[in-house]
């Protein structure tokens, strides 16, 4: 190590300073700017001699030229590396070679970047901060436009001078949260309880509970909206959890003000146990109707290892009633996982309550995972596919049973 | 774009720089694809000479795309002008950069940089397996193999996995040299194979063979082979290893099968503590069993059958000699159904046990306890590669162990001569490197064969010493 050090800067040495010697004579010829004088010079040249032949090499000497002052320095102040600063510096060459790397990083994120176990952990930390960062400035830039326009379009309102009477006062947005709340307040109440599993921390890494967290947020939001909110528990829920943080840094003062029922109690301890229902897409038994008189569990978790059976595990544990969703039955399933996010869950739940109609509640299931809505239960239309296809190709019908069956696992 | 093919002026890159649709990409697309068409270098320095006079600098991005093509031309002093430019512009140097310069370095006269700019590496992060490629070639190729084998050491303590090209260097470059500190090294080599259960390709075979024949007095002969399914090698009439895991292993796998397959973190995953509890007893009632079958997995072998036929066939081609079976299976098969029909239900229960587990159970859990507990005798009956559960094994030694069990125990029907039933023969012998001092068994692969990870090869090396 050592020796290989010295040898190092030998060869820094021996290759650098020579040359630096050479030029430093020239060293006050050019007192500004190393390389645009440099790049002068040489337009000149070409102009009183435009035979010229072409110097390959020129381009060495004006990468050397540039640098020869601070050369010496850095050969002198060679130190070793370590830590934060080494991280810093491969993260700056990485972005110099044209990899997807944030501008800006600050030390905490630093910290986790250097955290990551692998090479490959580190790229992909450094890619998600990298989109954030493009998103942020996007959103900068666009809320800049829209500023401008605003401010454009008051110009020329004021130029028009036109009064607008209204028997309102303009004060929309404050009185629909005051009529939401209004709602919320009432369905707290008299409301069908939801509950939102919320046991699920150790399951996931910080970034699925931050995702869990801002999909509950949204969820939330849309119950508040609704016509009929549902009255939402947070069950297991344990203060100084990572979840708590979460929710503290998303709602800030909002979040005691919330009506909503926080509780580190089980749902088995708050409701009878044969009146709860929890939702898992791992559940053997298919929802057929949304019932009124039921209380319905959602796990409060994000898992995109994709963590199979582990909330149908919670729920055998406790002995309780599973269901999942119709997919199967009113959709063509065509990629994608069966588990939703949570405030689609939310939505369907909503629209389920209020309106009964599986077609309208299922809209709000990405159109990516599926290529059409079927009336008849696939089942049935299965058949008649099957007796088309044989008609049709006669011996086809072993295809589409595979691939029905890749689309429709036997569970 | 197409390169120009002799170097141009300022002018000439300036009408072709405005020409391109993008001018601030155009060097990069430029360098891109005179790496692409192996343009001269001479090129790419007129290039870089224009960017040069025109922006007074030249990004990192320009200067590594300018180094791979050096690289691709092995034009050394080239790369060495590159790496001191770099190291005067920058403090350290991005992983991309460094392994061409290693690459480019390590083939050339000038080698022993590489292994400085490694050292440098080290300094910053764990250099790649390409690196360490490269600098191990490099040195074995000038017979430094102290070096090369630290080198090596240095590699697997870093948890970098090496190439099978470093392995086979080894062999290459140690042809014809006589020492016993190297003949152990190259031997720790093959057990390294042997632990990894690493097959070598077909050049990597003859390296190896080449190898041995050529250590002087020691008169090695090594021949191409195929194993017979005795386990007996045709050539040497040596018998091969056992596929039988030893007493200790078998117990460790046994423990690990319960530990992180059926209980995992959470026992209500794959099961229940109730069911798994009964499931144990109704084990331990009957033990021991010859064969365990997937009752569910076989039962769809046939799409044309009837499920329970398809059942019924296999379990009377496997009931010979009055072999004790157990079938899994789940409840609903219970059910009198379309599928699965009650009296032949009633026939099968005749001949074999049966456990029915919850519908919503996993069989499979269930196949592995049950096999495992009735002895190293007792083999299973699945179409299913069981790489869900090899996956929840946390250690790749244990993964190791349950792939030779489980290549060792089991019985794959094949659904095109079922039912006159053709078993895939559990091996009796266990493939992978093996030695007796005396004679080395090596099994190998070819390199245009596609191999599948549950496969292993047929083709052997045989080496042995003629006194």
């Amino acid at each position: 190590m050592q020796s290989a050090n010295m040898l190092l800067r030998k060869i820094v040495r021996s290759s650098v300073l020579p040359f630096a010697a050479q030029h430093g004579m020239k060293k006050d010829l050019f007192p500004l700017s190393r390389s645009l004088s440099f790049s002068l010079c040489l337009k000149q040249d070409k102009s009183c001699e435009p035979s010229e032949k072409l110097d390959l090499d020129e381009w060495k000497k004006v990468m050397k030229s540039g640098l020869q002052e601070e050369v010496s320095e850095t050969v002198s102040e060679f130190k070793e590396l370590s830590g934060l600063a080494a991280a810093r510096e491969t993260v700056d060459m990485w972005r110099l070679a044209g990899k997807a790397v944030p501008e800006s990083i600050s030390e905490e994120q630093l910290k986790t970047f250097m955290e990551c176990p692998s090479k490959s952990a580190k790229k992909k930390y450094l890619k998600y901060l990298y989109l954030k960062e493009l998103h942020k400035k996007n959103n900068k830039r666009k809320m800049d436009e829209k500023r401008q326009r605003k401010l454009e379009a008051q110009d020329q309102a004021s130029e028009m001078d036109e009064t607008k009477r209204s028997p309102f006062v303009c004060l929309w947005s404050s009185t629909m949260d005051k009529a939401y709340n209004w709602r919320a307040a009432q369905s707290m109440i008299f409301g069908q309880p939801l509950v939102f599993d919320m046991s699920y921390e150790k399951e996931m890494s910080v970034r699925e509970v931050t995702n869990t967290v801002s999909q509950i947020v949204m969820s939330e939001s849309c119950n508040r909206r609704s016509v009929d909110p549902f009255h939402i528990h947070f069950c297991n829920f344990k203060d100084d959890s990572l979840y708590h943080r979460e929710f503290v840094k998303s709602y800030r003062e909002a979040w005691d003000k919330l009506l909503i029922t926080v509780t580190d109690q089980c749902y088995t301890e708050i409701f009878p146990k044969d009146k709860l229902i929890y939702l898992t897409a791992d559940s053997p038994k298919v929802m057929k109707t949304f019932d009124h008189d039921k209380i319905y569990v959602l796990g409060s978790m994000v898992d995109k290892s994709i963590k199979t059976g582990v909330s149908l595990a919670r729920a055998k544990r406790l002995g309780l009633e599973t269901a999942a969703l119709p997919l199967e039955k009113y959709l063509l399933w065509s990629s994608g996982a069966k588990n939703l996010t949570l405030d689609q869950m939310m939505h369907i739940l909503l629209t389920l309550k209020d309106t009964a109609d599986w077609k309208k509640a299922l809209e709000f299931v990405p159109k990516r995972k599926y290529c059409g809505f079927v009336n008849k239960p696939v089942k049935e239309l299965r058949k008649t596919l099957d007796l088309i296809n044989t008609l049709k190709f006669g011996k086809g019908r072993e295809e589409v049973e595979k691939q029905f069956a890749k689309n429709y696992p036997k569970r | 774009v197409q390169p120009p093919e002799r170097p141009l002026q300022s002018e000439e890159w300036n009408k072709l720089r405005e020409d391109f649709q993008l001018p601030e990409i155009f060097e990069k697309v430029m360098l891109n694809s005179m790496i692409r068409c192996n343009s001269p270098i001479d090129v790419a320095k007129s290039l870089l000479s224009d960017l040069a006079k025109r922006n007074g600098d030249i990004t990192y991005n320009v200067l590594v795309k300018y180094l791979t093509l050096c690289v691709q031309q092995g034009q050394v002093s080239e790369i060495r002008d590159v790496y001191d430019i770099m190291k005067v512009r920058f403090k350290i140097l991005e992983s991309g950069a460094y392994n061409l310069l290693i690459r480019g370095l390590s083939n050339s006269d000038q080698w022993t940089m590489a292994l400085t700019l490694l050292e440098e590496i080290k300094k910053v992060m764990v250099p790649s397996r390409t690196c360490y490629q490269s600098c191990i070639k490099a040195a074995s190729r000038h017979q430094e193999m102290e070096l090369a084998f630290e080198l090596y050491k240095e590699m697997l303590a870093k948890d970098v996995v090496p190439t099978l090209d470093v392995l086979q260097s080894f062999f290459d470059f140690s042809r014809g040299v006589k020492g016993a500190e190297l003949q152990k090294e190259l031997f720790g080599i093959l057990l390294y194979l042997r632990d990894n259960q690493i097959y070598p390709h077909k050049t990597f075979m003859r390296s190896i063979k080449l190898w041995f024949e050529s250590i002087p007095g020691e008169n090695w002969r090594g021949r191409l082979t195929k194993i017979k399914d005795s386990g007996q090698c045709p050539v040497c009439n040596h018998q091969l290893e056992d596929s039988n895991l030893t007493e200790e292993e078998y117990s460790n796998l046994s423990e690990r099968i319960i530990r992180d397959v059926i209980h995992g973190t959470d026992t209500f995953r794959k099961t229940s503590p109730e069911e798994f509890e009964a499931f144990q007893t109704f084990v331990e009632k009957r033990l021991p069993f010859d064969i365990v079958i997937d009752g569910l997995n076989v039962s769809h072998i046939k799409s044309r059958k009837m499920q329970c036929e398809n059942l019924f066939d296999a379990i009377n081609c496997l009931a010979k000699d009055n072999a004790r079976l157990l079938v899994l299976g789940r409840k609903h098969m219970l059910m009198n159904s379309s599928n699965w029909k009650r009296e032949t239900m009633k026939e099968m229960q005749n001949k074999a046990e049966f456990f029915f587990a919850e519908n919503i159970s996993e069989d499979d859990a269930f196949l592995l306890y049950a096999t495992l507990r009735s002895g190293k005798h007792c083999r299973f009956v699945t179409r299913d590669f069981l790489r869900d559960h090899k996956a929840c094994l946390p250690d790749s030694l244990t993964r190791h162990l349950f792939r030779k069990w489980q290549r060792g125990h089991q019985i794959v029907l094949n659904q095109n001569v079922f039912p006159v039933f053709f078993q895939q023969p559990a091996f009796r012998y266990d493939c992978v490197v093996q030695t007796t001092g005396d004679t080395w068994h090596i099994p190998y692969k070819d390199v245009f064969e596609e191999k599948y990870s549950y496969q292993v090869p047929r083709n052997w090396l045989c080496i042995r010493q003629k006194l």
